[in-house]
């Protein structure tokens, strides 16, 4: 029997401890409530960090990074990405974070290009 | 430690457990029980059972049991010493313990490896060891690696009684490779019975008693042998150590990638230990069926090649006839627009002899897709006949191996000994061990075993494949015959003659000697060519075309240059309008006359395929990065394909194999020897191609040992060889 087998015979019948949220609606209650506080401090973050985005074009990029995790839907999961949301905001807005930090969420003009088609390579790695 | 319970000998279980296997039959048991245990003989190591043949020694017997006796002198592949004591074992009813590792053991012995009387030996004489041996480990090359230390650390004492004086000997120049600190010398002697009975070199000796007895050549002389720098490995201590290698680094600083050699066609195993980027130095790796643990000289030293005059940059030669440097960017486009606007017919490739697998076949594609079948390798076989078509005919299809199965050995054309070192070696152990009897057709040489001479001449050759000349007789009667014939008779004009009779003789032997062991049809192969170079094998197996008398006859518009630096082709060869493209490593020779170059990297450089003589696939692996902007071999054809619009359906290095699958399967299937057949018919196609004989006689061009440390690019560009070479020829100058 595969491990991955013996573990869920273990498992079953064994409620999982959870980590915050007892059931998905608790952790989409969470996970709102995280978005709606992303939302409120962005005008600050914008300020504090001196940002050349607009407030919608900053909104934007939040809902992007929520959406990057909307296939989640394992609760102890949801949870604890919502725990390193949670930690990410307060990194943010206390300023503990460096403008860089929060500049390479967004597009910059500086950034290298890594070729991946193969005359590319050829010409800029060994490898 | 010590206790390797893993490494049990897998043919003591059947007799120890056969009594509760079967229930069955118990007559058939009891018998088959007595017929193992027949041949073995019983002996208790630490009160525990085991099983061993009979003849073998006490510390064979413990090690079958899972224990390693300490032992210096002691070495697998040489001759039983016995003189340094370190392997002292208590055995019962033995008034003294006893040096095991020249002990026979006796039905019913008790060893007692652990025993306090075993361990207090050991102590005993580690303690007489190092009275004499200096404290000077910190400033050792061997530090790290030295037995000494390591056994010290192990069965030593904790605290030295030593208040007198040390010892000390004068050190001894043995030449540039090797470097001697004498007084570090423990008198294992492993060095004098190497030189005398693998280098067949005898060399080394002792002179002295007890104390003043020392290691050295008597007067001061070179070491001279084509695999000295094996005694650098078999020394237990740090009194032969490598002379270029010397202050250079740790063993543990080092990144160690396991690879291949490509400096001859035997493929030895190597070990390639790079530090920041830099080739430091290169040891043998365990290959029992093609180096066992042996290299020859050029495969250990001449990687300071790898350093020196290498090609870094892409150069396009100006109006002004000057190579100047460029980046890839405008080299690529230039040869493509050339290869685009040439016509098929007009271009064409010589391929040298590092060359591997993948940037063959890329190559091949390439030119074939442009129509071009003027595909040739610079090293020369012979085309007539069944040429190239049968792969038994430029195999070594006994193997390396299958040497010590041999009886009698012709060797035609050729001088093993600096041609394939490793495989003179297998002759040699051979020689010594299973009375092989080799005769040879050649150049008179020095092999390092004797050999009954039968002249030089091609008229030799035609007699033993007539049955007239007196060899026939003992040709007839052997039982497992070997033909070897050098890669150097392919060069005369009579190239095909040569092969043809050599084919002949190999399948008249063939019939013979099946007659002879009485088993019919048993195979065993008795032609064997004996190539030069690491690359032929592969370029004939995915359908090069040997030599460049192709490109003679069709002057090439276009000529791709791949690490060919025989010299081969030269500017005088060909049109003066013609494109020359060199992609490669080095390129002493043939790179001043291209028009463009493109560099390459070397064996050490790029995960490659290289076939050995045997027709044996193995792969070297990349130690370091190639310098500059030197690119792997394969890459420079695919790129050069993708800008002249013809892309190679692959990107890869899975996608070259698989492809160089497609043409030769037995180019992927790696450490295999894809072993080879229809000698019969290469034999009769042979005949039907009428082969002339020419009376030039057979001839080769490596005679001493100054002709074989320089012999290629790599080699030509190292400096230790051309230390090497100065001192074979002209003697010991002292160095430093």
């Amino acid at each position: 029997m595969s491990t991955a087998g013996r573990i869920s015979q273990v498992m079953k019948g064994v409620p999982m401890k959870p980590v915050m949220s007892a059931n998905p609606v608790e952790a989409r209650r969470r996970v709102l409530t995280l978005y709606k506080q992303w939302y409120r401090a962005t005008p600050k973050i914008i300020e504090k960090f001196q940002l050349p985005y607009t407030v919608e074009k900053v909104h934007n990029r939040i809902r992007e990074e929520f959406m990057k995790n909307s296939h989640v839907r394992d609760v102890r999961a949801i949870d604890l990405l919502v725990i390193k949301g949670q930690m990410d905001l307060q990194e943010t807005i206390k300023m503990w974070k460096q403008p860089c930090h929060i500049k390479s969420y967004f597009h910059q003009e500086t950034a290298v290009e890594v070729p991946t088609d193969f005359l590319g390579k050829f010409f800029t790695q060994k490898h | 430690m010590l206790r390797i319970a893993t490494q049990k000998c897998c043919d003591q279980l059947p007799s120890r457990f056969l009594p509760f296997l079967s229930t069955k039959s118990g007559a058939a048991v009891a018998t088959r029980r007595h017929q193992s245990t027949d041949d073995k003989v019983e002996v208790f190591v630490n009160d525990k059972p085991v099983y061993v043949k009979p003849g073998s020694t006490v510390l064979q017997a413990c090690e079958i049991a899972g224990i390693q006796i300490p032992r210096f002198c002691y070495h697998d592949r040489l001759s039983v010493a016995g003189n340094c004591r370190m392997c002292l074992v208590e055995i019962e009813k033995s008034p003294k313990p006893q040096a095991s590792c020249a002990m026979p053991v006796m039905k019913g012995m008790r060893i007692k490896p652990d025993s306090d009387v075993s361990k207090k030996a050991r102590e005993g004489v580690m303690e007489f060891l190092l009275a004499n041996h200096p404290l000077d480990c910190p400033i050792c090359d061997q530090g790290g690696e030295c037995d000494l230390q390591d056994q010290s650390m192990m069965f030593g004492s904790d605290r030295s009684r030593f208040l007198e004086h040390k010892r000390a000997v004068e050190d001894k120049n043995i030449g540039p490779l090797i470097k001697t600190i004498m007084t570090r010398c423990i008198q294992c002697t492993r060095c004098v019975r190497f030189a005398d009975e693998v280098a067949g070199v005898s060399d080394l000796g002792t002179t002295g008693r007890g104390n003043d007895m020392q290691i050295g050549t008597y007067v001061e002389k070179m070491f001279k042998s084509e695999m000295s720098g094996n005694v650098i490995d078999i020394c237990p201590v740090g009194a032969l150590t490598s002379k270029p290698y010397a202050f250079t680094a740790r063993p543990w600083e080092t990144r160690k990638t396991e690879t291949v050699d490509v400096m001859d066609a035997v493929g030895s195993n190597i070990v390639v230990s790079t530090r920041a980027g830099d080739v430091l130095r290169i040891i043998p790796r365990l290959h029992e069926d093609i180096n066992e643990e042996w290299i020859s000289d050029k495969t250990r030293f001449a990687y300071d090649g790898l350093k020196r005059q290498r090609l870094t940059q892409p150069m396009l030669r100006n109006k002004q006839g000057q190579l100047v440097t460029c980046l890839w960017e405008d080299a690529l486009p230039f040869v493509a627009e050339k290869l685009s606007t040439t016509e098929g017919s007009k271009v064409a490739g010589i391929v040298g002899g590092f060359a591997d697998a993948e940037s063959l076949i890329c190559l091949k594609d390439l030119l074939n897709h442009v129509d071009s079948e003027g595909l040739c390798t610079e090293e020369l076989f012979i085309t007539d006949g069944a040429g190239t078509d049968l792969r038994s005919n430029y195999l070594l299809n006994t193997t390396i191996a299958g040497v010590e199965e041999a009886d009698l050995v012709l060797l035609i054309g050729t001088n093993p000994r600096f041609e394939a070192p490793l495989f003179n070696a297998r002759l040699r152990k051979s020689w010594i061990h299973n009375e092989l009897e080799v005769a040879l057709v050649g150049s008179k040489v020095d092999l390092t075993y004797s050999y009954e001479h039968l002249g030089d001449s091609t008229t030799t050759l035609k007699q033993i494949a007539d049955g007239t000349h007196p060899f026939s007789k003992r040709l007839k009667d052997a039982k497992n015959p070997m033909v070897v014939v050098g890669s150097e008779v392919f060069s005369r004009e009579d190239a095909f003659g040569v092969h043809a009779a050599v084919s002949a003789i190999a399948q008249n032997a063939t019939v013979t000697s099946q007659t002879n062991r009485g088993d019919g049809g048993a195979d065993w192969k008795v032609l064997n060519i004996l190539h030069k170079v690491a690359s032929q094998v592969a370029a004939l197996d995915l359908g090069y075309k040997p030599g460049v008398d192709h490109i003679r006859k069709n002057p090439p518009s276009l000529l791709f240059i791949l690490g060919a630096d025989g010299g081969a082709v030269t500017r005088e060869d060909l049109p003066k309008d013609c494109c020359v493209v060199y992609i490669g490593s080095h390129g002493d020779v043939s790179a001043p006359f291209a028009d463009v170059i493109l560099p390459g990297a070397a064996y050490t450089e790029k995960p490659g395929t290289y076939v050995n003589t045997e027709g044996r696939a193995q792969q070297t692996q990349a130690a370091v990065s190639p310098p500059g902007s030197a690119r792997e071999d394969w890459k420079i054809i695919r790129a050069l394909s993708e800008i002249s619009g013809m892309t190679l359906p692959y990107d890869d290095l899975e996608g070259v194999r698989s492809r160089m699958s497609e043409v030769s399967p037995n180019l992927t299937r790696y450490d295999a020897v894809e072993s080879a057949n229809y000698f019969k018919q290469a034999a009769e196609l042979a005949k039907l191609a009428k082969p002339q004989l020419v009376s030039k006689p057979l001839q080769s061009s490596q005679l001493s040992l100054a002709d074989f440390y320089m012999t290629d690019s790599i080699s030509r560009a190292s400096k230790t060889m051309a230390k090497c070479v100065k001192a074979a020829n002209e003697g010991l100058t002292p160095d430093l």
